[in-house]
């Protein structure tokens, strides 16, 4: 029973952003008090749904943590909790309808995904994403069946001609084959939550584009802090785990010492870009607060 | 404010918004606030901003390019074409346009102060 729970929680959460997609595509236009209000409605609405998604996400994550087996929940919990928060996002940019009024101004702009996403934590996550990947390749290729037939949930070493040493839990194909479909589904969530952010139309009466521009990279950013838990969090449990088992083996080659060190030094990293992406999701500092203040 | 140039288009207008779009791109173009090698927006984004039919901005867009102002490549979207030459003197084709705009106040009965005051409104002053 326990075992379902996570692909169930996942697939609920895609069913869930498919059909609040489809909803809130066919969801009429709410009419604006006056013009001037119509960026706060935008901005109060894509709030309280980015905050509807990150609240989802926490008791998700509570509850996926509190399930499945040999520590899978718990490894599960982050990118879950990131998911429904790029859903949040996502819905909220699905509610700006584009504008209906006789008159209808646009810019002649070129919107790009790279204008509105926050350089320094994009390129932490991203770094942070390729770290995993080589990581989670290079445990997955040196793991081995535990004693309950796991597959790569042990790593082994042949210590002498006849005898074995082996350490776990693992970081290999028992953890990583469902966490890289996690990861990877969350990445896509995540494109499609951008290329929303930068495709939707401005809100009918839009009177200052920095204003629409804020509220874009407010979001841009969530998005990016949302995918940076989704990795940072399994990256500092798999460099655990993997740190664990390396130093583990008594008859470890020094370069698996090394390596080891190497990978506890990584989770104290993983985890700084923990606490840098949590701020970008539930508190991000931009220039929007800034701009409200000033209009 | 931003300094971005706009297009508008009015749909109870009878000219259809293909065609405002157009006459805005042109003059944009003619009077070099477009320049060589400058990216249009993407047709789905405009179509999206204006309301208006995917469509409706592509065909826009194919106009203008039959009519040599813009190249469009797969991948690199569509640009001003190089070259284009530019349409007239700027000082000049707003003068000629500040007498339209006199002529077609005249013939809706506006004296001089009227005048003023409709493009200072405009102006917002």
């Amino acid at each position: 029973m326990a075992v379902l729970t996570i692909p169930a929680l996942l697939f609920g959460l895609m069913a869930c952003g498919v059909v609040v997609a489809l909803v809130m595509r066919r969801v009429p236009r709410q009419p604006a008090a006056a013009t001037g209000d119509i960026p706060r409605g935008v901005a109060r609405r894509t709030a309280v749904l980015r905050w509807a998604g990150v609240t989802i996400g926490v008791i998700v994550g509570i509850i996926a943590a509190r399930s499945g087996d040999l520590g899978m929940g718990l490894l599960m919990a982050a990118p879950l909790f990131g998911l429904c928060a790029l859903i949040g996002v996502l819905t909220g940019e699905l509610t700006v309808r584009p504008p209906r009024g006789p008159t209808r101004t646009a810019a002649v702009e070129v919107r790009r995904i790279r204008d509105y996403l926050p350089r320094h934590l994009s390129r932490v996550v991203a770094a942070g994403g390729g770290v995993l990947l080589v990581l989670v390749i290079a445990t997955t290729s040196a793991g081995a069946p535990d004693d309950m037939g796991h597959p790569g949930r042990s790593l082994a070493r042949q210590c002498t001609f006849d005898t074995f040493e082996s350490d776990g839990p693992w970081p290999g194909l028992f953890y990583t084959g469902r966490l890289v479909a996690v990861v990877l589904v969350g990445l896509l969530m995540a494109y499609v939550a951008v290329r929303t952010i930068v495709r939707r139309p401005r809100p009918d009466g839009t009177s200052d584009l920095a204003v629409d521009d804020a509220l874009r990279e407010r979001a841009a950013r969530v998005v990016t802090g949302a995918v940076g838990v989704l990795i940072a969090i399994p990256l500092a449990g798999v460099s655990l785990t993997a740190a664990g088992g390396l130093l583990g083996i008594s008859c470890a080659p020094m370069w698996w010492t090394v390596m080891g060190w190497g990978l506890l030094a990584l989770a104290p990293a993983s985890l700084a870009m923990v606490g840098w992406c949590v701020a970008a999701v539930l508190a991000p500092t931009d220039r929007t607060d800034l701009l409200a203040r000033t209009r | 404010m931003t300094d971005r140039p706009a297009l508008t288009v009015v749909t109870d207008d009878p000219t259809p918004p293909y065609e405002q779009l157009r006459r805005q791109l042109v003059d944009l173009i003619r009077y070099g606030v477009l320049t060589p090698g400058d990216r249009l927006p993407p047709l789905r984004q405009l179509a999206a901003d204006l309301g208006l039919a995917v469509g409706t901005v592509a065909r826009t867009y194919r106009e203008l390019e039959a009519a040599g102002m813009v190249v469009s490549r797969r991948g690199g979207g569509t640009r001003v074409a190089a070259g284009p030459p530019p349409g007239s003197d700027p000082a000049k084709a707003l003068r000629e346009r500040a007498a339209a705009f006199v002529r077609e106040a005249r013939l809706l009965g506006a004296d001089d102060d009227q005048i003023v005051s409709a493009v200072a409104r405009e102006l917002g002053r």
